[in-house]
Parts: C-alpha cells; structure tokens; sequence
C-alpha cells in the first residue's frame, strides 16, 4: 500500500502525506507506580511481550514528568533536578528488526517506532500503533490487577514525533525554506534552535497538558545537514482510565499532525507529497 | 556544504549536548531560586523517611507525589518566594505551608493531580480542589510572601 493513503481509522480532517519526514515516533502514559509491583519483578512484564519483543536493555529511568500551569514565566528557573528515592530502572523490550520497541519503568510503559535507516521499514502509521499500544496497555493492566486489586492509575500521556528534514533535499536550501517564521532579510544564520509550547485545553476550557515544538539544526553521522523538528503532545487525561487515555492520545496526535503543518512550508508539504 | 548551514555543530544523534548554544549563552545575573534548593533538600529527606518515621506504620512520601509537588512549586512560586515548610503525611502524601503575618498557605498534595489548597488572608478564609492549574496558588503566595531578598535585607 502507498504510505499514507487510505489508512483505515485515520481523521478525515487530518493532512496525509505520501512521505512524511517522520524518524520516530513514541506512544506514552505515565501511571502511579502499581501496589505490590517491585523491579524484581520486571521479567514477568517483559513475559507479556516477550514473543514480539524478544530483546531487552537496561536503560536510566526517565524521571516523573507533569504538565502543571500557573503565571508566565520566564525561561530562566532552574531545571528541576530532584532525583532521590527508590528507583526503577527502565528497560526496552526490542523487537526482533529494532524498528520497534516497548518502553517500561514501574510508572511507564511506551511504544516506539524509529526509522532506523533499516530497509523495508516504513512509518506503521499512528493507527496500527496506536492499537498496538492498547493492546500493550491492557495487557500491564490485567498483570498489576493481579498483583493487588488496582488498575493502572494514568495520570500523564505524551505522543512524540520526531522528524528528521534533510535540508540538501530542496536546492538554495535554508530554515525558512523547511519552517515558517524563520524568514532572516538580512542573510543566512549559521544554527538555530527554537522552542516553543502551546496549551492544549479541555472541553470546558481548563488547561491539560502543552503542544511543545523543537527545532533545531544539526547534521547525521555522515555531516548531512538536517534540521530535526519534535513535536511532543503532553499532559493529563480526564480519568485515571486506559480508554479515557488512549482518546487522549489520539486528540494529541491530531493536534500533531495539524501543528506539523502549521509549522512548515508549503514548499516542505509539497515536497514530502502532501495528498490532502 | 549547504551555504545556509555551513557549520552546524549539532548532531541529531546528541541533540543539546554539542550544539554549542550554551557557549553563546552568557549569563551575568543568575536569578536566585532559594526556594528551590531548601525545597528540593526536604523533599529528599521526606522521600528517604523509613518507614515508621510517625511511630506507627507510616511509610515515606511517595516519590511521584514528591516529584509533582516539586513541579507545583515551580508552576507557582517566583524567584524570590521564600521556602515553604513541607512535612509528611502519613499516606505517602505531604503538605506544603506557608505562614506570614498577612496570612496562612496550606496546601495538602495527596498525588499527583490531588491537592487540597487552603488560605486564610486578611481573616478571609478560601479553600479549593486543584489538579494542574496553580495559578490562584500563585496569586495566594504573592499576595502574603514577603519577598526573601528583600526579607533578608531587612534583617
């Protein structure tokens, strides 16, 4: 099937493009660490997915994040940094190529897909992912429901979508041929980096969680000048459920992917094959 | 080379780290976040309690409830708020208070996303439900905080 077209559960309203510059994509909640769940037992959650990720690695645990709100600030507070307590190591569950992978710490569990640079590895689109991570979900839920009478207490969901935009794609190219906003009259700039976060609100209006968009220039192993563009949809569901979770999820890609076009030139979604 | 990028330092494999951005940077006035230091040192004592700290079976404050706690700080304090008081709550919980001659700030976090917040200012007392929005928070302790530079410069 051509990438991006007729994608079954994809939004009508939502652009499609036959070769998005996505290189990684990560599905994510974050949970109150379950009753009766000890790091001794991680093999056991590992056993759930074992046959479609067969490898495993040990990674630093990511720390709690939240998306929290109050007056404007400057950019200029200190990072938080506190780091102390019991810990719990986050661990990857590979798929057999390495082009996917499950993500698990005792308050975490994600799913990740990268380009990789691996042949035949095509984005899987969000739809297949998505279920794929319900599916993984309801799965640790069912496994911590036994360890004590519980469910999965989801208090954070994030999507992320990193593009890698390989500048020398397009001739005479510049940052503003690639993103908006970057238009420089008075000449080239040697690197950027811009960031910047929106608020995603509720049905009533209340905030619950940032839109946050990253771009930055860089270049691959190989020097070739790309400029590396996260998105990144965060924050809080409107229950503790995996399907008020999963719905939360999706609102985030979509406002993704609508973002996405947004922040780039026409130019770029002509040359990524934009269809809709 | 492209001429629009003709030394991009950064790689996309270790985005933040070469970029070279941080040395363009130059600070000559650091902001003094003193309530973050004090506060992020009792979170660490409160997340180490062994349990048992009250005399009964109380365990210590629970690490995510510490880690959002920190983040509500941050959501709603200045550079320049003096340090809360932070004790435990024997449910892996914790409350946060402030105390000034204007008025009293305690704010009771049971999670994430659960916190009971009370203010007694001028004699009127308020008392609400937060969950991620700490913008009242924030106008409570800016109403009553006495600033701590100039707290400090007064003693």
């Amino acid at each position: 099937m051509i990438q991006g077209l007729k994608m079954p559960g994809r939004p009508p309203h939502l652009p499609e493009f036959l070769n998005p510059p996505v290189s990684e994509v990560a599905i994510g909640v974050q949970f109150r660490p379950p009753l009766g769940y000890q790091q001794i037992r991680a093999g056991e959650v590992w056993n759930l997915y074992r046959s479609d990720y067969p490898n495993a690695e040990e990674q630093s645990p990511l720390p709690p994040a939240f998306e929290t709100f109050g007056p404007p600030r400057s950019q200029s507070q200190p990072p938080i940094n506190f780091v102390s307590g019991a810990t719990h190591d986050r661990f990857w569950f590979i798929s057999e190529s390495g082009a996917e992978l499950i993500q698990f710490q005792d308050d975490r569990l994600m799913h990740n897909w990268r380009e990789m640079g691996l042949p035949d590895n095509p984005y899987p689109r969000f739809e297949q992912m998505i279920a794929k991570f319900e599916a993984e979900l309801t799965e640790l839920g069912r496994y911590i429901k036994g360890l004590a009478p519980q469910d999965l207490q989801i208090n954070q969901c994030e999507v992320t979508y990193i593009n890698t935009i390989k500048v020398d794609e397009l001739p005479d190219s510049r940052p503003s041929t690639w993103l908006r906003g970057l238009e420089m009259p008075t000449g080239a700039v040697e690197d950027f980096q811009y960031v910047f976060r929106r608020t995603i609100r509720d049905a009533k209006g209340h905030p619950s969680g940032r839109l946050t968009c990253e771009a930055v220039s860089a270049h691959t192993r190989d020097l070739e000048p790309v400029i590396r563009l996260t998105i990144t949809a965060r924050g809080a569901p409107p229950s503790s459920k995996i399907s008020d979770a999963i719905t939360y999820l999706k609102q985030g890609r979509d406002l993704i992917v609508l973002g996405f076009v947004e922040f780039t030139t026409d130019a770029a979604q002509a040359h990524w094959g934009r269809v809709k | 080379m492209n001429a629009y990028f003709p030394q991009s330092t950064g790689s996309v494999f270790n985005l933040g780290l070469h970029t070279g951005f941080m040395l363009a940077r130059r600070v000559v006035q650091r902001p003094e976040f003193q309530w973050h230091d004090a506060a992020v040192e009792q979170l660490n004592e409160l997340v180490a309690l062994e349990r048992g700290w009250d005399g009964y079976q109380a365990g210590p404050v629970r690490f995510d409830t510490a880690s959002f706690a920190l983040q509500m700080l941050e959501s709603s304090c200045s550079e320049d708020t003096p340090c809360p008081q932070i004790v435990p709550g024997s449910d892996g919980d914790l409350q946060i208070e402030w105390h000034f001659a204007g008025g009293d700030i305690e704010v009771h976090v049971r999670g994430p996303l659960q916190v009971s917040a009370w203010s007694c200012i001028n004699g009127a007392e308020q008392e609400l439900e937060l969950t991620n929005d700490f913008t009242v928070l924030a106008q409570w302790i800016s109403s009553i905080a006495v600033p701590q530079v100039a707290a400090a410069t007064a003693a």
